[in-house]
């Protein structure tokens, strides 16, 4: 009983303790907002990650794609022992190329990463048709041109025309030194002009529609008088680019003209500025590679009897057994993006490590004062042992008044932790009209608000730890006030 | 009865050695009132200590009613010291954070957990109502002890020690920090606590007028005890419960 008496009295009584409090209080807070926010952004990451992937990818090193027929793949993975879990197959053609297109005179050439999808298959295995710009969340999303890119096409197609219009010629009056000419008659009229023979019209062939990644379409530039980040168009919808890349079976260039139709904003750099989507069958025609695939996206069902994690790696591991070695490979999205989620991983974990280091001073400074209270409590400890309590009993003391301050330190900083978590943007808002600088450069990111989510196992891990370090802290300074001898203790002065 | 045969003690302090007591040897009876004097070094607290059990010997025994103390293990030398002995010091040795009616309920704070406070607390609060109306401080029982006199503290000590109805009340020079008037207020609370309610009662004082108050006077010099005086002893019936 006396233990909590006095734990309490002390609380309330030794100021000194509030430096306690005050330490784990901040190491609590530091602690729950880092890890609130690059969780937000991990989560934000993954969600886009697996918006752009299906759940498990199969693919194939040949260039020039899988040799069976992709019907032929898909029904292969439904009637194997994983084809219960499957929901839908995707095929897909993925290749290296490169963009070339007009911007202000310019001829711009670009890197690309060519991926030829089925729009209707497409949107049910990954967030294709939620990251498209016009048609974004429709049903069967089209690379077909809309009224707005026909528009812009005929345009460009009009202008284009203009430019290329030959040059008018001056009427020669006189006979050149070829000898040609002259133009007019002897009597100063023109000739009449020669008849040309009547051609066939050329029907100009049909338009074919591309999605562009935004980045790969826009550019963005801080503008010089009011500082803000500018974004201008360098591929407007309508515009025609020209898309190169490699045959599929014999290495010689191949090259086509098409449409920007509409644009893919993920918000994942990698891909916006790198990804065109067409048609499967256009690029198919593009590569002469007939009707094969590279790359099979595999939707599981989102009712997996045993849990999605664990389905889906036992998926990938029984679709890769129907193919050997050599002929494709199935993994995970998470395999396929492991190197930048382990870095995630590895950089919070590194974080963690290093602001846990805040509350390991708290533990010090737990240390250091409590070291100071048993001094200047030696004669109080005399006393209650000369009125019987125990070596165990005057440890206690100290050691639930760690505990206490650690409740309180923790209590306050989970409170602030949470409060400054759930108001960040505000927060950050507020020092940028302070400090003219802004903190979170969302032209970066392209996040709108700084990214936030707060784990509740995450919070207990870091009170657990931060309640632990005080109570450790506690243990030496009370250890040597309970083997203090009552009269050592009483005739201390 | 609280017997002392043989008590040595010595003190070492780097090369120094100090023998306290050489073989003090003495008995307190039940119900008697004794006062240990003696010059200053004498031995006279350290005697008083290793008597509580707040010390131990080099050698020698202490019994109480026959059976040993001095060699308890630790955890029953922290009962004895809880229920069986009361102590009161010169420097009152108050807890500075409680209050005086916290301080008085200390020792039944020690000796129960939390739920066995919850379930006798009534009973504590009665004996220690009693007990600070005793000692005339029922005015004060909410006051810290900075804001009581030296009496007011040492009647507080006094009450605290008597909570657990002790065997014995060790007395460590209650009336040295107190001036004459007060010193006597505090002498005949004891003589009161031990002739109306039987509370035996060693006191180690320097003061011989005071000593010469109580039953028996034990005189130490030298680490021994060289002179026991007093008048006759008289005998209680038994240590009435106070």
């Amino acid at each position: 009983m006396y233990k909590f008496l006095l734990c309490l009295k002390y609380l309330r009584t030794r100021y000194l303790a509030f430096v306690c409090i005050v330490s784990i209080m901040l190491g609590v807070a530091t602690l729950i907002v880092v890890n609130s926010v690059m969780s937000g952004f991990s989560n934000k990451l993954k969600d886009r990650l697996k918006g752009v992937l299906a759940d498990v990818i199969v693919e194939t090193d040949n260039f020039a794609g899988f040799q069976m027929h992709p019907d032929l793949l898909a029904d292969k993975i439904q009637h194997s022992p994983a084809g219960k879990y499957v929901d839908t197959v995707a095929p897909t053609v993925e290749v290296v190329g490169t963009v070339q297109f007009s911007f202000r005179g310019m001829n711009i050439v670009k890197p690309i990463k060519l991926t030829g999808v089925d729009p209707a298959k497409q949107v049910k295995v990954g967030g294709f048709g939620q990251y498209l710009e016009r048609q974004k969340n429709v049903a069967v999303p089209s690379f077909d041109l809309s009224p707005e890119a026909l528009a812009q096409h005929e345009k460009n197609v009009q202008l284009e025309a203009l430019m290329t219009e030959p040059m008018p010629q001056p009427v020669r009056d006189e006979p050149d030194f070829l000898g040609k000419g002259p133009d007019l008659k002897a009597d100063g009229i023109p000739l009449p002009p020669v008849p040309m023979p009547e051609l066939p019209a050329i029907v100009p062939p049909k338009p074919i529609g591309i999605v562009v990644g935004h980045s790969l379409a826009h550019f963005r530039y801080k503008h010089p008088e009011t500082g803000q980040m500018v974004e201008e168009a360098t591929l407007r919808i309508g515009d025609t680019v020209m898309i190169a890349t490699l045959a599929a079976n014999e290495m010689r260039p191949v090259w086509g003209t098409y449409v920007v139709v509409d644009y893919f904003k993920s918000e994942m750099s990698e891909y916006d500025s790198q990804f065109i989507y067409m048609n499967l069958p256009d690029i198919q025609r593009l590569r002469h590679m007939d009707e094969r695939v590279t790359h099979l996206q595999v939707k599981l069902k989102d009712d997996c009897p045993k849990g999605y994690t664990f389905v889906k790696g036992n998926v990938a591991n029984e679709i890769q057994k129907l193919f050997g070695r050599y002929e494709g490979r199935a993994a995970t999205w998470e395999d396929h993006q492991g190197p930048l989620l382990s870095a995630i991983d590895i950089e919070r974990a590194i974080l963690n490590l290093l602001l846990f280091m805040i509350v390991g001073v708290a533990g010090f400074s737990i240390l250091a004062i409590f070291t100071m209270i048993v001094s200047e409590k030696i004669r109080d400890i005399g006393i209650l042992k000369s009125l019987g309590a125990s070596n165990r009993g005057v440890m206690g003391i100290f050691v639930w008044y760690a505990f206490l301050l650690g409740v309180v330190g923790c209590t306050a900083g989970t409170i602030a932790g949470l409060g400054i978590t759930n108001n960040i943007n505000e927060i950050e808002a507020f020092i940028n009209t302070l400090t003219g600088q802004q903190l979170f450069d969302r032209s970066v990111y392209y996040f709108d608000r700084i990214p936030t989510n707060v784990e509740p196992a995450t919070v207990l891990l870091v009170n657990t730890g931060a309640m632990l370090v005080a109570v450790f802290s506690s243990f030496l300074p009370a250890y040597r006030a309970a083997r203090l001898r009552p009269i050592q203790a009483l005739r201390f002065e | 009865m609280l017997t002392a045969e043989n008590l040595t003690k010595t003190y070492r302090r780097n090369v120094d050695v100090v023998k306290v007591l050489n073989g003090v040897s003495f008995t307190v009876r039940d119900g008697e009132f004794v006062s240990i004097v003696g010059a200053s070094g004498s031995g006279k607290s350290t005697l008083l200590h290793l008597l509580g059990t707040l010390d131990s010997p080099d050698s020698g025994v202490i019994s109480l009613d026959g059976k040993r103390v001095d060699n308890l293990p630790k955890r029953d030398q922290d009962m004895i010291r809880n229920r069986t002995f009361g102590y009161v010091f010169q420097f009152y040795h108050l807890l500075p954070e409680l209050s005086a009616y916290d301080n008085i309920l200390m020792p039944a704070y020690i000796s129960n957990s939390l739920l066995g406070w919850w379930k006798t607390r009534k009973e504590w609060r009665k004996r220690a109502d009693e007990l600070i109306e005793r000692v005339g401080l029922s005015h004060r029982k909410k006051h810290k002890p900075r804001e009581l006199s030296g009496g007011e503290m040492q009647r507080t000590a006094i009450a605290r020690a008597l909570l657990q109805r002790p065997r014995v009340l060790l007395a460590d020079e209650p009336t040295g920090n107190l001036d004459a008037e007060k010193g006597n207020e505090i002498l005949g609370l004891l003589h009161d606590l031990n002739r109306t309610d039987g509370v035996t009662i060693v006191m180690v004082t320097h003061n011989l007028e005071m000593a010469g108050t109580t039953d028996r006077v034990v005189r130490l010099s030298g680490g021994r005890v060289v002179e026991e005086k007093g008048p006759a002893f008289r005998p209680r019936l038994m240590p009435a419960a106070v």
